[in-house]
């Protein structure tokens, strides 16, 4: 064997343990990133099961999905009517910004206004999309109950107490809030009349 | 290649910010070692490669598991869930859990080969005492990261052998019931114990890691013996560490791996030696196991333990078993370091590997007569075999050292 | 030579004393189990003795409603599982019915969970299936019919011969050995079960190992031609 031969057959065998070397070091990296990505369990309790008929008319009930809160509301025929007429007021009046805040189901005008299902069950992320704190449940319009922490003209809806973002009744966002988004959807679906299933 | 790289304007840029090129050409390039070290000198990269890697597995399941005694339902713990967890729902849980398993045992295989080789080769011998007592109190730390590693999981083995080893302290004349307690943060092994055992058990391989440097500095202050024990100087007789070194360093790992993975993947248990069976029934300190012994690795020095009447003597006895090995460098006069020179030397240095599995036999297996006896001899001549060598040399003779290698 | 006698002393002693320790353990020998835990059948008939026999008294905590349809070695229907789990949800593990506290009364004793069991009795499946097995008259006449067994240690054993293997009719013998021998092989495959995707993983990497080093020799004894002795 030549010199030449030899230092070629050097440099093969240097390249190959080399790049065998680092597959294996590639491929014992996959078990480790993996090891930290959520565990089989707590994907399993990923999804949550709520019956939405324990909220009683005009109540707010605060739910966990995924370790985050999630606002259900039973919204009064009252409540629904103060959907309306404020459109001007509204960064986002179709939520059409982000895919976040709309939803497949979301197929007519009307329920691209109630942003729910069944208009009255309004489920919504409850994590304010400025820096997520959760909005104060402020529902009846006017400064009657809520004094000047509200606008003059206050639909009635969400007031995030961290930084005085606004929400109306459907949690979407109001101009002049430091909230860049309405209130995020979640996918759920109803199993039976009044069963949600989140996630 | 290393070379190649080195010529490069980055490594340039580096180099005279940092004197990387010095330290590579000093300790790797241009490090000599003797051109006949056998593969018995691999086992010095393969511990550091699984000191490596039960760091890194360590702190992976550090992120899932719970240091709590705390009861749950079926007399299980939290800390025995969190290990199941990792077992059963963490991505790739399992894999890492029993790498870090069978990476305790394998550490100790290697580390004890690596000292089996520096007993037979007289490495221990002058110029490198120092660099044998740094590795003396590696072993220490050791066995002492493997103890707290243990209780860990929480089951019978954790518990019982927390609370045997503990309570041999409590032996220790006048302060005796206070190391206990302050080992066991208690009046038994408890919470409290579990708590600080994983505090500990995350500090010592920190310590491990940082002693270990100063194992290599050592050992690159006086460099390596060689099988023939004598002093190298000859410039044909010495081989630069890279690439020689570091290319048989890596062959060697490649099999330490194919050991190492097969029985990860299809003897996790080892039968018993790796994860004991006994520490799959959770932790009950109302019920001893009918048979309990410590993992293969300390059960030579159980035996040392077991092999005496009085609890203080054995407890004496075991701590002396591993001091004694701080002091062989000054005990061995002989002027000739390897065994191959040393006919009598020889013969007792392989009765002594053959002693210590014995002895390592008789702690794992349940104590009858014969073999408490067997063990109390082979005691007897584990201490015997350090003393001798005072006299040895006297009437030892040696063969002819050759002239080179 | 020196080197080849050290080797050949410590490959003899790693292999020999584990053998000589196992084989120095005492008590009868246990029967052999014929179990298959990648057997999806096999477990599926197993977990069906588990859930009407077994969890009368013991629990499977670990192993969720839920992980019996996402382990592919047992993957049984919703239905099935709905049935199985009644108001209890999917997430929760197998938990007997009977409290700790009903148990102590009836048999002294909270029986053991079940989760690991296979690794944590010596023999494993073997153990399992014998002592489901063990019933027999004790023939020293001490201890009582159905708290004999002869492979459990010491013989007396608190749990109450749960397939009715004392006294069977001796038609029924091949239907009660695959009946215990069914939820060993199931108790084996819930005890670690990951097993099968390990050994999987397993050949591919020993096989990946096996080129790496060949690779890694050739490149030692290339470098090394340079060193003359």
């Amino acid at each position: 064997m030549t010199d030449q031969a030899d230092q070629s057959r050097r440099n093969f065998l240097y390249v190959a343990a080399g790049g065998l070397g680092a597959v294996a070091a590639g491929a014992a990296v996959v078990p480790f990133v993996a090891s930290m990505l959520p565990a089989a369990d707590t994907l399993a309790a990923s999804k949550t099961e709520f019956d939405v008929g324990t909220v009683a008319a005009g109540q707010l009930v605060v739910i966990q999905w995924q370790g985050k809160p999630v606002f259900v509301t039973n919204r009064t025929p009252e409540f629904l009517k103060e959907v309306d007429g404020h459109d001007d007021m509204l960064k986002d009046p179709d939520s059409r910004h982000i895919p976040e805040v709309s939803a497949a189901w979301m197929d007519t005008p009307e329920k691209r206004k109630y942003r729910s299902i069944k208009p009255e069950y309004l489920v919504v992320v409850a994590s304010c999309t400025h820096l997520g704190c959760i909005p104060l449940y402020k529902p009846t319009a006017g400064r009657k109950d809520w004094g000047d922490s509200v606008p003059e003209n206050w639909p009635g809806g969400w007031h995030c107490p961290c930084h005085g973002s606004l929400y109306d009744i459907s949690a979407r966002v109001i101009k002049g809030s430091p909230a860049p988004d309405n209130l995020h959807l979640m996918p759920y679906k109803y199993l039976t009349e009044t069963k949600v299933l989140i996630g | 290649m290393l070379q190649k790289m080195m010529q490069t304007r980055l490594f340039g840029w580096v180099d005279e910010r940092l004197g990387l090129g010095d330290i590579i050409r000093s300790q790797m390039t241009e490090y000599p070692v003797p051109k006949n070290l056998n593969y018995m000198w691999n086992f010095g990269s393969l511990a550091l490669l699984v000191l490596t890697l039960q760091i890194l597995t360590g702190i992976f399941l550090a992120m899932y598991y719970k240091p709590s005694a705390e009861l749950t339902y079926g007399h299980y713990t939290v800390a025995f869930d969190s290990v199941e967890r990792i077992m059963r729902d963490v991505n790739f849980g399992w894999l890492i859990r029993y790498m870090h398993a069978v990476g305790a045992s394998a550490f100790f295989v290697v580390v004890y080969m690596h000292i089996g080789r520096g007993l037979y080769y007289g490495s221990y011998k002058g110029p490198r005492e120092l660099l044998w007592i740094i590795g003396v109190v590696i072993l220490l730390i050791m066995q002492g990261a493997a103890f707290f590693g243990y209780l860990l999981p929480w089951g019978q083995m954790s518990f019982w052998g927390a609370t045997v080893i503990t309570n041999l302290f409590g032996a220790v004349p006048v302060i005796g019931d206070f190391l206990s307690q302050l080992l066991r943060g208690g009046f038994s092994v408890g919470d409290p114990t579990l708590n600080r055992f994983f505090s500990l058990h995350y500090l010592f391989p920190l310590l491990l890691a940082a002693i270990v440097g100063g194992h290599i500095h050592a050992l690159h202050t006086v460099h390596s013996n060689n099988p023939e024990g004598i002093d190298v100087h000859k410039e044909s007789e010495l081989i630069n560490f890279h690439p020689y070194y570091t290319v048989k360093d890596a062959f060697g790992v490649g099999i330490f791996l194919l050991f190492y993975c097969y029985v990860i993947f299809f003897h996790p248990q080892m039968n018993g030696f790796f994860i004991e069976v006994d520490n799959y029934v959770p932790a009950n300190n109302l019920q001893t196991p009918p048979h309990i012994a410590p993992v293969w690795y300390l059960t030579p020095w159980y035996t040392i333990l077991r092999s005496f009447e009085s609890k203080l003597l054995g407890v004496i006895a075991m701590g002396a078993s591993l001091a004694i090995l701080f002091v062989l460098p000054f005990l061995d006069r002989s002027k000739v370091r390897s065994a191959r020179y040393r006919p009598v030397y020889r013969q007792m240095v392989i009765l002594f590997f053959i002693d210590v599995i014995t002895l390592g036999y008789c702690g794992h297996s349940a104590p009858t007569p014969a073999l408490k006896l067997v063990g109390q001899i082979a005691t007897a001549y584990y201490f015997l075999f350090f003393v001798s060598l005072l006299f040895v040399h006297k009437f030892e003779k040696t063969k002819p050292l050759p002239e080179g290698i | 030579m020196n080197l080849k006698r050290f080797y050949s002393i410590l490959v003899v002693a790693a292999f020999v004393l584990p053998s000589m320790a196992s084989a120095s353990e005492e008590g009868v020998e246990l029967k052999h189990a014929n179990i298959n835990v990648a057997d999806k059948e096999q477990i599926n008939r197993g977990l069906d003795v588990f859930t009407n026999i077994c969890m009368g008294c013991h629990s499977a905590k670990y192993v969720t409603y839920k992980d019996l349809m996402d382990y592919p070695e047992i993957g049984i229907s919703r239905e099935k599982v709905d049935q199985l789990r009644n108001d209890k949800p999917l997430t929760a593990g197998l938990i007997t019915d009977l409290s700790p506290e009903d148990a102590t009364v009836s048999y002294g004793k909270v029986p053991p969970d079940l989760s690991v069991i296979a690794n944590a009795r010596r023999g494993g499946a073997n153990y399992i299936y014998s002592v489901l097995t063990g019933f027999e008259h004790d023939p020293n006449g001490k201890i009582p019919d159905g708290n004999y067994n002869k492979y459990f240690p010491g013989n007396r054993i608190a749990m109450p011969d749960p397939l009715g293997y004392l006294d069977h009719d001796p038609a029924e013998t091949a239907n009660l050995e695959k009946q215990a021998q069914d939820v060993a092989a199931f108790l084996t495959f819930i005890s670690d079960p990951h097993q099968n995707q390990r050994r999987a993983i397993g050949v591919y990497v020993m096989g990946f190992l096996l080129v790496l080093t060949l690779v890694l020799y050739l490149l030692k004894r290339e470098v090394w031609k340079d060193v003359k002795h």
